[in-house]
């Protein structure tokens, strides 16, 4: 009865999780809780019961794109992934998570400290991988002499540069689907002696 | 597999470990040369440095995500919620 009860309050909160994604991505963070209500079909109330506060909510979304992200960057260090295909990766889960990643990139400077501090977290996770990576390339000489945090920061740049203006890059459909193996040749183009 | 408590990353192989001890806690980055862990004051500014060397950030704000990352780690976790509990933080 007690699991029954459980399992039915785990669901509900998943279901917030997710209708808040596909709200949050639809109409940004200052969307109001009674869309995310309403898209994940509970009442009002039940989402501060599951989320005190609108912040909250927010770092679980963050902290379960988090999750995800770091999931594949742990699989593809175990199996000796180069720096092309750690980039590829990493634009396969930001297209599953396009349009949250989206609002991100444009509303981070709104978000409360909190949400914004664990943006950056996400970063510095892909960041750690990104120069576990690099780093044998580097020490081969193979690439240009550029502080790494600018390494780093060219190709986020770039990727939220087509994003930001997807409606000119890929009016309809994914940018990063459609620009996804050029951003990749081109960037390794620029860093590569 | 065991995740160290004052930084969060995976310990896969002994060498992960601080001084190559499976037994401890913490890992390799997290140790001082004597073998035990960082101080609160030592691992924010390791974590802060690393910020500034991956991310490029300004100071204040690599330090500011490096105390949002502390607050969520075991080592950490305590002491900073105490420190905080009286600022009125929540929303
Ligand atoms: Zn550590």
């Amino acid at each position: 009865m007690a699991d029954t009860r459980r399992l039915q309050k785990e669901q509900t909160r998943e279901k917030i999780v997710a209708a808040a994604i596909k709200v949050y991505s639809q109409q940004g963070f200052a969307a109001p809780t009674t869309a995310i209500a309403g898209e994940a079909q509970v009442s009002h109330g039940s989402i501060f019961v599951h989320f005190p506060t609108v912040e909250s909510l927010l770092i679980c979304l963050l902290d379960s794109f988090a999750q995800d992200l770091t999931a594949e960057l742990h699989m593809l260090s175990e199996s000796g992934g180069d720096v092309e295909k750690l980039l590829a990766m990493h634009v396969d889960v930001l297209i599953k998570y396009e349009g949250l990643y989206k609002r991100l990139t444009k509303e981070a400077v709104y978000l409360p400290e909190e949400a914004k501090n664990t943006f950056i977290a996400i970063q510095s996770t892909v960041s750690i991988h990104f120069w576990q990576a690099l780093e044998p390339e580097i020490s081969a000489g193979a690439i240009k002499l550029v502080p790494f945090h600018m390494l780093f920061n060219t190709w986020l740049g770039l990727i939220h540069y087509y994003l930001l203006n997807g409606d000119l890059f890929a009016p309809r459909g994914s940018v990063l689907r459609r620009y996804k193996s050029t951003l990749i040749e081109c960037y390794m183009a620029l860093i590569k002696k | 597999m065991k995740t160290c408590i004052a930084c969060g990353m995976p310990m896969k192989e002994k060498a992960d470990f601080a001084m190559g001890d499976e037994s401890k806690d913490y890992c390799v980055h997290c140790a001082n040369e004597d073998g035990s862990m960082h101080s609160f004051e030592e691992q924010k500014e390791a974590m802060t440095g690393f910020i500034i060397k991956t991310q490029g950030l300004a100071h204040e704000a690599a330090e500011s995500a490096a105390l949002s990352m502390m607050r969520k780690l075991p080592a950490w976790k305590e002491g900073l919620g105490v420190r905080e509990k009286g600022l009125g933080v929540r929303g």
